[in-house]
């Protein structure tokens, strides 16, 4: 499953950015890859919407890594 | 008609109501209220350059007053507030000029010239509708409030009561103004949520600070300003953009499928610009 959403969070970002993201690893820092706070908040709700979840919002003050969004993610999509 | 009259009259019980209070609890003499005999002279010169740097940002209000009084012109209320809004600003340049002055940080001569290269510059209004602006102000001055805050913890820790004093009646103000800011802005979405959100998203999506280009050496100041402040770059998310969402009520997602509009429109525009411009060659 954490490669499936890794991939999702690629697809989306590339599509919400514009450009690659390859090269994206869990351990990647999202500020680093150039995501400013209002895509990475377009970002997470495009995979919320498409997964039909939702990250509640003190959770998503936390997320500072690409594994840190994945993990959240993951945690919802086994509870659900 | 009917729309822009109703708009009208709750926009001016709003200012009312922000006036009344404005006027019984929050004003201050940058005179009588300020202790400036507990400057702390010893103090680092990153707070002096802080507070350079904040009222360097403030010395732009003849552009912010000229600029944004024209563009709600059209409603009482919000004109007025502008007005008000313009007086309380220019105390904040006022104390924080006198400040670094008193405190021996610069000289006069210093803070003249540093004025002139400052003012040399001219801000432009950003955006060009009042709703715009409005979106604009409320985001801004939840920033500037969150920003003297966490300065006003800085000037504490360094032992300066008089420029903690200072950011603290700055932060008062300005948190004042984002709640009439946002209270205008309830108000708007009430009578065309979707064209309020509309604007709301492109604002987001545009939004700077208003010193960016203008204030010399602004990049190397901000990192100063985030270092001594402990303002990381979550912040905007975390103090800002989520709690005044949820104060105006719009859902996170609400407010992502304008965005969404927001930016295909966007791109529709830049395409049609390259279109355009292809045709032209």
């Amino acid at each position: 499953m954490s490669e499936n959403v890794l991939t999702m969070f690629k697809t989306v970002a590339e599509r919400v950015d514009k450009r690659s993201f390859d090269d994206v690893t869990r351990e990647s820092v999202i500020t680093d890859l150039g995501i400013d706070s209002l895509s990475m908040m377009q970002i997470v709700g495009e995979m919320e919407t498409e997964l039909n979840l939702q990250i509640p919002d003190e959770d998503l003050v936390e997320i500072v890594t690409v594994g840190d969004l994945c993990s959240k993610v993951e945690r919802r999509l086994a509870a659900a | 008609m009917a729309m822009k009259m109703r708009i009208e009259e709750r926009l001016y019980r709003e200012y009312m109501e922000f006036f009344e209070k404005a006027e019984r609890e929050r004003r201050w003499n940058i005179f009588n209220d300020v202790p400036w005999d507990q400057i702390n002279p010893d103090a680092p010169e990153e707070l002096a350059l802080c507070a350079e740097t904040f009222a360097s940002v403030e010395m732009y209000l003849p552009d912010y007053v000229a600029g944004g009084i024209n563009v709600v012109r059209d409603y009482f209320g919000r004109a007025w507030f502008q007005a008000n809004w313009g007086y309380e600003e220019s105390k904040h340049a006022l104390a924080l000029g006198e400040y670094l002055m008193r405190s021996g940080k610069r000289t006069k001569d210093e803070w003249f010239d540093h004025q002139n290269v400052v003012l040399s510059k001219e801000w432009e209004l950003p955006f060009s509708t009042g709703r715009q602006m409005t979106c604009y102000g409320m985001i801004q001055e939840q920033a500037t409030f969150l920003i003297y805050c966490k300065h006003r913890d800085f000037a504490k820790r360094e032992n300066d009561e008089c420029l903690r004093t200072i950011y603290d009646y700055i932060a008062r103000d300005e948190i004042a103004h984002t709640r009439f800011y946002q209270s205008v802005i309830k108000i708007l979405l009430e009578e065309d949520r979707e064209g309020t959100l509309s604007d709301l998203a492109h604002v987001f999506a545009n939004f700077e600070m208003p010193g960016v280009g203008l204030v010399p050496d602004y990049d190397t100041r901000i990192l100063q300003m985030r270092d001594n402040g402990g303002i990381d770059r979550n912040i905007f998310i975390r103090k800002v953009y989520l709690p005044l969402l949820k104060y105006v009520g719009i859902d996170r997602h609400e407010m992502l499928a304008a965005q969404r509009r927001e930016l295909e429109a966007r791109r529709n525009r830049e395409s049609i610009v390259e279109t355009t411009s292809s045709a032209a060659e």
